[in-house]
């Protein structure tokens, strides 16, 4: 499976590199540790609280604090390298401090979303197995139920304002305690944020321990970050992504932005951070991509409702930004920022879902600047393909970023003719090791050095690629995969359901829906009490938006539900109204 | 009525709290409200296009003895008082409108006033205290130009302010019913039906026109409700003050009747107008998916 040749590469910026097979740096501490020579006291990370209050440190501190992370980590909790830290919070300043303190430590990450319920975390802990947990105070209630299977030997906990001045830190705590009552009571045995770093700061002091020393054996080719995403069937699974992956990726998306006429500039930005960190895009973009460019990142710990983010634009002169296409939209219809839109803003960038076409075009006629597409999974660091600043084109997900190759599979696997749709896979440096455990799994998706990614696209003749449909059954819920198997099973387990099949529909909102197709045992059951049900054990947005209730449902002559024809039926009945 | 010590304290409260307002708000904030003068106009009008109406339709045909009828038709033509702005802040509206046009109405009114007044009480003549709508304008705009600066200085300085500026203002209105009910108690139980529905009328009554008038002319809701906050929230201390200027003290206790009670109760209708434009917001807010964020 040769690619002939990558014609794409015509529209990368001048003198970029066409190859990035070698990372810059050794790992992931290494770059930390570098971006600190050169930016020092600068401001690399602001928290923004929806009322204005903030928090700022810069590369100096983040670089000190992390170390005594490690430290702690690795002298005081006793941590091996290569053992994993779960980190499970909302962007705040903590998590630059504890994400970056596991690679030094040697540790793998382990991103958890905040928002899991505890039956979700119990999951993902059992399959990680977790050493250590870094956790904001506003979820460390369901630990209990969360690590009833799986015990943590070491939970660290942090908040919300953490390493925000006093005033305002002591505000948000008390709004937090006594007003919203966000936070809750812990039980679980547990150190404070502040008090392990003190803890590790202490003992570098003491024992003049090297942190250097504890990641002086990662190469490239370690596990970082353990990614988790329920893949192509639905389980739940760590995508195990490697030092070099993370960089790499890093590498080939920097590469088509810096360095080109109204691109992004070393040491110049202020990227915005609505999208969370925790997820995969605006991990190595906005986390790792940003700081390696010495830009400030303002970080949003909640952008819902959108006003959250008002006071960020009105504060801080945001030069680029990532999203995904419900966050432009929803923007764009805000009454705020359509009056005030951000004047610096160079362009943003989108990820997560396809961004229509009428919304890139609303945003670029509201701010004067472009939002550009890329296009990636978890598996893949996630950046496949990027439309080349200045030469976007509509509909398209962009060209394959450099040293990755794109190919459009058929059902047998074999390339198909130039302009048909296939199966796309993808090589390349960013395409990960393997799942976590799962070699099975891996094989699945993995054809040789080829990864499968269940998206059915065209490409242009000159490299352009375009999505036309999805070959899983997955839905894409504004950004986060929701698979019908998960959801079927936590329906199919209430009492007063029969039978209950799940599907994607069009959603002008979240760019999908989940939709519930339910045969009721009961007769008496509603919509409402099955979304009360769903929210208890799924995360919001695996709760199906619509709920159909049916006498029964298609089925092949095995016996198994056709979700296919469910779909066709759902999309024949939107095209006739 | 207040003694004068209360008074004072409301005064200071009021420039506190607008020091607070006024960190929420940035310079373009009034650019943006300026660049569009379609709803500061549309404000004048219903300030004084609306209101004075409806405190003459009062008037005529509420049965009141005369001083009252004075009294409703005086505090009907004052310009924008400075809860509005509070009240605007906390109903989600826009505060730089407000506080343009509580600007607008009360320098206007210097002219304004009396060619209404002209209109309704064919040329009852007032005497409009010259430092009464300075003091306003002052106690209104240095706060909130300081707020200003502070927030553009640090922005943590200004959310601070912010957050107490708020919460003092949840504390004077709080003030002002605790504080007023008992100081007048002998005069609420003295007060004819009549009064008191010109009282709260003009007042819940005015608010509801300016909305309507808002919307009809097609304003963003976050507009309308600073339009209607401002139309219904009159100026009661300067009708007052007035008042005591104009009037022989026999006369002034039946006039200021209407203004007196008007001030009390529209703290409490503006309250529960503001609980109701919350509510309004966040049913109009885009619901985001859970997660995508």
């Amino acid at each position: 499976m040769e690619h002939p040749d990558r014609p794409w590469t015509a529209f990368y910026r001048a003198g970029a590199r066409v190859e990035i097979t070698t990372p810059a740096y050794r790992n992931l501490a290494d770059l930390i540790g570098s971006v600190t020579a050169s930016y020092g006291r600068a401001p690399a990370f602001t928290c923004c609280l929806p009322n204005g209050m903030n928090g700022t440190l810069s590369f100096a501190q983040v670089d000190a604090m992390s170390d005594a992370m490690a430290a702690y980590l690795r002298d005081v909790a006793g941590l091996k390298m290569g053992d994993r830290v779960a980190v499970q919070m909302p962007n705040c300043l903590s998590f630059p401090i504890a994400a970056f303190g596991v690679f030094k430590a040697g540790c793998v990450l382990v991103n958890v979303n905040p928002l899991y319920t505890a039956e979700e975390m119990a999951r993902q802990f059992e399959d990680a197995r977790p050493h250590a947990l870094i956790i904001m105070d506003m979820f460390a209630d369901k630990l209990p139920q969360a690590t009833a299977g799986h015990p943590i030997p070491n939970v660290i906990i942090t908040r919300v304002a953490e390493f925000l001045p006093a005033m305002p830190r002591g505000i948000v705590g008390l709004v937090q305690k006594y007003w919203d009552k966000s936070v809750k009571r812990i039980d679980t045995p547990h150190i404070r944020l502040p008090a392990a770093l003190a803890a590790g700061r202490a003992r570098i002091a003491a024992d003049k321990i090297a942190v250097a020393a504890y990641h002086q054996e990662v190469a490239g080719d370690d596990v970082a970050v353990l990614q988790y995403t329920g893949g192509t069937t639905g389980v739940s699974k760590g995508a195990m992504l490697t030092h070099a992956n993370l960089i790499l990726n890093m590498e080939q998306t920097m590469e088509l932005i810096e360095g080109v006429e109204n691109g992004v500039e070393k040491g110049r930005e202020v990227a915005l951070t609505a999208l969370p960190l925790y997820h995969i895009f605006a991990f190595t973009v906005n986390l790792l991509g940003f700081y390696w460019l010495g830009a400030r990142n303002i970080l949003i710990p909640n952008p819902r409702p959108l006003s959250n983010l008002k006071r960020a634009f009105e504060n801080y002169k945001i030069t680029w930004m990532s999203g995904v296409n419900t966050l432009f939209n929803g923007l764009t219809n805000e009454i705020w920022f359509r009056d005030s839109p951000p004047k610096h803003l160079k362009f943003a960038s989108a990820g997560g879902m396809a961004l229509q076409t009428s919304v890139a075009e609303t945003w670029e006629r509201i701010t004067g600047a472009p939002v550009i597409q890329g296009y990636g999974l978890t598996e893949t660091s996630p950046v496949l393909t990027f439309e080349p600043l200045g030469k976007a084109r509509a509909g398209s997900i962009g060209v394959p970023v450099p040293s990755t190759e794109i190919i459009c599979l058929d059902e047998v696997g074999n390339p198909v003719p130039q302009g048909q749709p296939g199966e796309i896979a993808a090589r390349g440096p960013q395409i990960m090791k393997g799942y976590w455990e799962k070699p099975e799994e891996t094989a699945k998706t993995m054809r040789g050095d080829w990864f499968l990614t269940g998206d059915i696209g065209v490409m242009d003749p000159d490299g352009y690629v375009r999505i036309v449909d999805r070959k899983k059954d997955m839905i894409l819920v504004s950004g986060f995969n929701v698979y019908p198997n998960e959801v079927e099973d936590v329906l199919a387990a209430h009492p007063g359901v029969l039978e209950a099949a799940v599907i994607g529909v069009p959603d002008t909102e979240a760019g999908e829906a989940v939709k519930a197709y339910i045969v009721a045992s009961d007769p008496g059951l509603k919509a409402d009490a099955l979304r009360a049900y769903c929210k208890e054990h799924l995360t919001g947005y695996k709760v199906p938006k619509l709920f159909e209730f049916r006498d029964e449902l298609p089925k092949s002559n095995v016996g198994k539900i056709l979700r296919k024809d469910l779909r066709a039926e759902a999309l024949a009945d939107i095209a006739a109204e | 009525m207040v003694d004068e010590f209360t008074q004072t304290l409301l005064g200071i409260m009021v420039a506190i709290i607008m020091l607070g307002m006024g960190a929420s708000l940035t310079p373009r904030d009034f650019y943006l409200a300026l660049k569009r003068p379609y709803g500061l106009g549309i404000g004048v009008i219903s300030q004084y296009g609306i209101m004075p109406l409806l405190g003459f339709m009062m008037a005529v045909f509420l049965v009141v003895p005369e001083p009252i009828a004075i009294g409703i038709l005086i505090m009907a033509c004052m310009p924008g008082g400075t809860t509005s702005n509070i009240f605007t802040y906390f109903s989600k509206g826009n505060l730089a409108l407000s506080v343009l046009m509580t600007v607008t109405s009360t320098v206007t009114g210097v002219i304004l006033i009396p060619i209404i007044l002209l209109l309704y009480a064919s040329a009852l003549d007032l005497d409009i205290p010259r430092e009464d709508i300075v003091r306003v304008l002052i106690v209104l705009l240095v706060p909130v130009a300081i707020g200003m600066g502070l927030r553009k200085l640090n922005a943590n300085v200004g959310a601070v302010i912010e957050f107490c500026g708020a919460l003092l203002a949840l504390f004077f209105i709080a003030f002002i019913m605790v504080t007023w009910v008992p100081q007048n108690w002998q005069f609420l139980l003295n007060t004819t039906p009549a009064t008191y529905v010109a009282a709260i009328g003009l007042g819940l009554v005015g608010i509801t026109l300016g909305y309507l008038f808002a919307t009809a002319l097609k304003l963003h809701p976050r507009n309308a409700r600073t339009v209607a906050l401002e139309t219904g929230i009159q100026n009661g201390p300067l009708a007052i003050a007035i008042i005591v200027f104009t009037f022989p003290p026999d006369q002034q206790q039946a006039i200021m009747a209407v203004p007196a009670l008007y001030s009390l109760f529209i703290v409490i209708v503006s309250t529960l107008v503001t609980l109701f434009f919350r509510r309004a917001n966040t049913a109009a807010e885009q619901k985001m998916p859970d997660s995508l964020l």
